[in-house]
C-alpha cells in the first residue's frame, strides 16, 4: 500500500529521489555535535513562529491594552501561560544559541573561503533576530516596553543626518502612540519573520553549495599544507545528514526544548505592571542580551560624543563583524594555529559578558 | 514566427531588456505608494495644544530650589485617535523667584528622572545622567540641560504646550 503511494508520487515528481537528495548530504564525521547549533536555531525559529501565530489569537497591539491582552493570555487563557512562556524562553534561548553558533563558527574558522557569504547571510539573520527580540519586548506593552520604545527610538534619532526623520518614521509621529505600537507589531509578526524565512533557505542553500567542510579536526589524516585551499575539500570521513547528523540534531533539539518547556511552566513569562508615563520612581530595564549595549550608552558624555555610543561604536562593531571573512583571509582554520583571532575572540566574548554583568546592575536607585 | 533567443542574439538582448524594464516598472509602481505610506508621518503636522497646569499663585508658594512634580494631561490627536498624554512638569522656583517648567525626561535618551533630595539632584535611572535643580547637567552622558516646556501665563494660570523650548530636532516629549 505505502509502496504504491510512493510509486504514484515518484512517477510524477520523483519524490524519493528528491528526498534522498535532501537527506543524503554528506556531513564531516568527527564534529557532529558541534554542527547541531545551526539546525537547533532553525528548530527554535519554528517554535517561535508556531507559538507566535497562536498568541495572535488573543493579542491586541493597541498601546494601553497590549499589556492587559498579554496578562489575559497568561492568566485567563487556558494554558496560555505555557504558550507565552515558550515564546519568551524560546526567544531568549534562540539569542543565546545564536551567540554560541556564531562563536563556534568564528573559532573554527568556518567563515573562510569559500564560505564568506554564509557568514554575511548569518549576520543578517543575527541582526534580524536581535531586533525581533527587542520588538517582542516592546509588544508586551508593560512599563519596560514603554520606556524601551522611547529610549531605542531616541537612540535611532542620533543617527547622523537621517536620525530625526528615522525616529518620526518609526514612531509614526513625534510621540510614542498607538501608531508606534502598530508599526512595531507589523515589524515583529510579519516583516522580520519574512526576512528570516527568506534568509534561512539561502543560508542552507549555501552550505549545500560549498560542500561538506568542517572544523580543523576533520582533516587530521590530510597531508596537504594548511594554506592549500584544496585541503579543506576532503575531510577524513563523512556521514549522511539523514539519519546520522539528524539524529544528533534531534537529541539536542529535545534537550533544549525540554529546558524551554520547564522554564515556561515553572518560571513563565513575567508580564509586569501597566505603563505609567507619570511614574517618578521607575527604573527601566533592558533584556539581558541588550545590557552590554545599554552599558555602552552610559559612556561618552556630552553633546559631541553621544554619537559614539548611540551610533558609531555599535555600527562599526557590526560592520567589522559583517566583514569578518574579508578581513581575516588566511586559509588556516584551527583556533590553535591562528592565535590572534582566537585571543581577540575570547577577549571580545569576555568584554561582552563583563558589560552585560555591570549593565545589569541598578544605576541610580531612587533611595540614594 | 518570431525568432527564439537561441537563433538571434539581438532577439535575446531585446527580450532581456523587456524583462528588465517590466520588472523596473512594476517595482517602482509598488515602491512609490509603499514609500509614501512609510514616510507619511514626516509630512503630518503635529497636534499642538495648550493645557492648563495650575494657578500662578499656587506655584509661587512653593519653596525655592525645591522641584514640584505636577502632572499635565495633553489631549492630542495621534494617528486616527485622540489620546491623553500624561506628562510630568517639574516646576522649580529659582532664588530670584522666576519659575522654570522642566520636563522630567532625561535629555540623553528620554528616561524618567528621579529627584534625589539627599543629593539635590535629578538622576536618570537608565544611564546615570545627573542634573541639578536648575536643569544643568552635572554628570553622566546627557548632551544638554533639561528641556523646558513652552508655557504662558494667562488670567493668573500657567498653560503648558506639548512642545519643548529650544528643541530644533524635536527630541524628547
Amino acid at each position: 500500500m505505502f509502496k504504491k503511494i510512493q510509486d504514484w508520487f515518484d512517477e510524477r515528481i520523483g519524490l524519493t529521489e528528491l528526498i534522498n537528495e535532501f537527506n543524503g548530504e554528506r556531513i564531516p564525521r568527527r564534529g557532529g555535535w558541534a554542527y547541531t547549533f545551526g539546525s537547533l536555531l532553525a528548530f527554535l525559529f519554528t517554535i517561535q513562529v508556531v507559538t507566535g501565530i497562536f498568541l495572535l489569537f488573543y493579542y491586541v497591539p493597541y498601546f494601553p491594552i497590549a499589556r492587559n491582552a498579554t496578562y489575559f493570555i497568561k492568566h485567563h487563557v487556558m494554558l496560555g501561560n505555557v504558550l507565552l512562556g515558550i515564546h519568551l524562553w524560546g526567544a531568549f534561548t534562540m539569542i543565546f544559541f545564536l551567540l554560541v553558533h556564531m562563536s563556534r563558527v568564528y573559532f573554527s574558522g568556518a567563515y573562510k573561503k569559500p564560505r564568506e557569504l554564509q557568514w554575511v547571510v548569518g549576520m543578517v539573520l543575527f541582526s534580524v533576530v536581535v531586533i525581533l527580540g527587542l520588538t517582542g519586548y516592546m509588544l508586551i506593552g508593560n512599563e519596560n516596553s514603554w520606556w524601551t520604545i522611547n529610549v531605542l527610538t531616541n537612540v535611532a534619532s542620533h543617527t547622523p543626518v537621517i536620525g530625526g526623520f528615522l525616529r518620526i518614521i518609526i514612531r509614526g509621529g513625534t510621540e510614542t502612540s498607538v501608531i508606534t505600537m502598530q508599526h512595531i507589531f507589523a515589524v515583529h509578526v510579519w516583516l522580520l519573520p519574512a526576512v528570516v524565512m527568506l534568509f534561512i533557505p539561502i543560508h542552507l542553500f549555501m552550505i549545500r553549495k560549498t560542500g561538506h567542510q568542517g572544523m580543523a579536526l576533520e582533516y587530521k589524516n590530510n597531508k596537504l599544507p594548511d594554506d592549500d585551499p584544496n585541503k579543506w575539500i576532503r575531510p577524513d570521513g563523512t556521514v549522511p545528514f539523514f539519519p546520522d547528523q539528524f539524529y544528533k540534531d534531534m537529541i539536542v533539539a529535545l534537550g533544549v526544548f525540554a529546558v524551554i518547556y520547564i522554564l515556561a511552566v515553572v518560571v513563565g513569562a513575567p508580564v509586569g505592571p501597566m505603563y505609567r508615563p507619570l511614574a517618578l520612581n521607575f527604573a527601566p530595564e533592558a533584556d539581558w542580551y541588550f545590557l552590554a549595549n545599554e552599558e555602552l550608552l552610559k559612556y561618552f558624555p556630552g553633546h559631541g560624543l553621544i554619537i559614539f555610543s548611540t551610533f558609531l561604536v555599535p555600527t562599526i562593531g557590526f560592520m567589522i563583524l559583517f566583514a569578518l571573512p574579508f578581513i581575516d583571509r588566511g586559509h588556516e582554520r584551527s583556533p590553535f594555529k591562528r592565535p590572534a583571532a582566537t585571543v581577540l575572540g575570547i577577549l571580545f566574548l569576555l568584554l561582552l559578558v563583563y558589560l552585560t554583568l555591570i549593565g545589569g546592575e541598578p544605576k541610580a536607585p531612587a533611595t540614594v | 514566427m518570431a525568432k527564439s533567443s537561441e537563433e538571434s542574439p539581438a532577439r535575446r538582448t531585446f527580450m532581456m531588456v523587456v524583462i528588465g524594464l517590466i520588472s523596473t516598472v512594476i517595482g517602482i509602481a509598488l515602491a512609490v505608494p509603499i514609500l509614501g505610506e512609510v514616510l507619511s508621518p514626516l509630512f503630518k503636522k503635529r497636534d499642538i495644544v495648550w493645557t492648563k497646569l495650575s494657578a500662578v499663585s499656587d506655584l509661587e508658594k512653593i519653596s525655592p530650589l525645591t522641584p514640584k512634580f505636577i502632572p499635565v494631561y495633553f489631549k492630542v490627536k495621534e494617528g486616527w485617535s485622540i489620546n491623553t498624554l500624561p506628562r510630568q512638569v517639574i516646576v522649580v522656583k529659582d532664588i530670584t523667584g522666576d519659575l522654570h517648567f522642566f520636563s522630567n525626561q532625561c535629555t540623553h535618551l528620554g528616561c524618567p528622572l528621579h529627584w534625589i533630595p539627599a543629593r539635590q539632584k535629578f538622576m536618570c535611572p537608565c544611564h546615570g545622567g545627573m542634573f541639578n535643580v536648575l536643569g544643568e547637567v552635572v554628570g553622566g552622558p546627557p548632551p544638554r540641560p533639561l528641556y523646558e516646556w513652552i508655557h504662558k501665563i494667562d488670567k493668573g494660570s500657567v498653560f503648558i504646550q506639548n512642545k519643548f523650548l529650544d528643541n530644533p530636532k524635536e527630541r524628547g516629549i
